[in-house]
């Protein structure tokens, strides 16, 4: 009897410290900066290893493949060399038009390349851990993205390394709109690599494949930047919002390389100071 | 010597499952390979050796980890006080049931991430997606876990003894 007491007692006590530790932040500032320090050197050493073997294996071994794939990529890159062109030509209106309408942020100048060194040990969670930190200018709460889109926000940052929180965890959140209908709402994260786009009006037409981008209302993500695209959508009788599905743009089992948005005002700010 | 022992699997573990095993498809959805370690420390292990360890790792788990803080630390912590109770009745040192005993401890981990995430996070469903995430799990830890246990078993014993005859070399000096 006193044993199951004692079980019960505990197991509250339990719960009722996980849900403190939830709803309050918790700075590991301190030893939780020490533990990452311990393991991050270890990892970003392995990860480069990996790459080093890899690398070997794709630029020496896979040659038999690479003249078939250089043909391929010759006719691509005219492809693609046509298609500049007219991409400078939108540029060259995009930069005339944002500074038309003093539009001072330019993404390009405030971006510092970082690598991932370790992914989560849990598959119910989604960070990873990147080799730049605090030294490098990284701070908590800024974007990381690369060129398909959104990757996620730094939530930890040590001394050399931080902690990525991917948009598909479920405790990511970034407040988003719909490009063609600029129906707002926030992108969470689902299942299966999936975030669903919650609090979207039923009134506002929806469809799959529309593009869904930041709407820079969350002050983390820069405005306009892609998120992912609808996969499905679904408008129950009765409530106020619509069950819409979104795909990130970003594949999240090969990403290897992210970009983190760094605040040059606030640099400039404490240089000043 | 013998918590180095315990610091460099751990720290080997860890390196493994978040550098290592996300570059191969087949290892995607592996359970905690720090599981079966600490059901080792717990079944095979003192109290004043294993529980420094546990919280130790436990930390640094959730330090690297995105979940709420002192979810590892609760799963370390039950599993070792469930496998201490166990053994009090069972005798587990018997190689059938320890896949049993990998098992409920994945298990007992995956319900503990999960309820948890349903109870702080309203709205949060089961979906079919996390039954088969606990079910391949499930299925590594009956084929590997027995392994793994018996490694460590095996590996501490050869350590130990060198160790010992090291300082007995000394010794005799």
């Amino acid at each position: 009897m006193v044993l199951i007491v004692g079980v019960i007692v505990l197991i509250t006590v339990n719960i009722i410290l996980l849900s403190l530790f939830n709803r309050r932040y918790i700075s590991y500032y301190g030893p939780g900066r020490i533990a990452i320090s311990i393991v991050a050197p270890f990892q970003k050493a392995t990860s480069t290893s990996i790459r080093f073997v890899r690398d070997i294996w794709r630029h020496y071994f896979f040659l038999v493949n690479a003249s078939k794939e250089n043909e391929g990529l010759r006719k691509d890159l005219n492809r693609a060399f046509e298609r500049n062109v007219q991409f400078k030509e939108f540029e060259l209106s995009n930069a005339r038009l944002r500074n038309l309408l003093n539009f001072q942020k330019n993404i390009t100048d405030r971006v510092l390349a970082a690598e991932i060194i370790g992914k989560d040990p849990s598959p119910w969670f989604k960070t990873v851990l990147i080799d730049k930190g605090k030294h490098d200018g990284v701070e908590k709460g800024m974007a990381v993205v690369i060129p398909e889109g959104i990757a996620g926000q730094t939530t930890e940052v040590s001394a050399h390394y931080s902690k990525v929180l991917l948009i598909i965890d479920h405790n990511s959140a970034v407040d988003a709109l719909v490009q063609r209908d600029r129906a707002r709402g926030i992108i969470k994260g689902g299942s299966a690599g999936q975030c669903i786009f919650k609090y979207v009006l039923r009134k506002h037409d929806v469809v799959v494949d529309d593009i869904v981008v930041s709407s820079g209302l969350d002050g983390v993500f820069p405005k306009g930047l892609s998120v992912g695209y609808v996969s499905g959508v679904v408008k129950p009788k009765s409530g106020i919002f619509q069950e819409v599905t979104v795909t990130p743009y970003v594949d999240f089992e090969k990403l290897e390389e992210v970009l983190v948005v760094l605040n040059p005002e606030k640099r400039e700010f404490e240089k000043e100071k | 010597m013998t918590y180095c022992y315990h610091v460099c699997i751990c720290l080997f573990l860890i390196i493994v499952q978040t550098t290592v095993m996300p570059y191969i498809p087949l290892f995607k959805g592996f359970y905690d390979l720090l599981t079966p370690f600490f059901i080792y420390l717990s079944i095979f292990r003192p109290l004043r050796e294993s529980i420094p360890v546990i919280l130790f790792f436990g930390f640094v788990m959730e330090t690297i980890s995105g979940g709420t803080f002192g979810l590892y630390l609760t799963t370390y912590l039950w599993l070792f006080i469930g496998v201490r109770w166990v053994i009090t009745f069972l005798h587990v040192g018997n190689n059938p049931l320890l896949p049993f005993i990998v098992v409920a401890g994945v298990l007992m981990q995956n319900f503990i991430f999960v309820g948890s995430s349903v109870i702080f996070e309203p709205g949060l469903r089961f979906t079919s997606e996390m039954s088969i995430t606990i079910g391949v799990q499930v299925f590594w830890a009956i084929f590997t876990g027995p392994m793994f246990l018996m490694f460590f078993n095996y590996s501490f014993g050869k350590w130990d003894k060198r160790v010992k005859e090291i300082s007995s070399r000394k010794v005799d000096r």
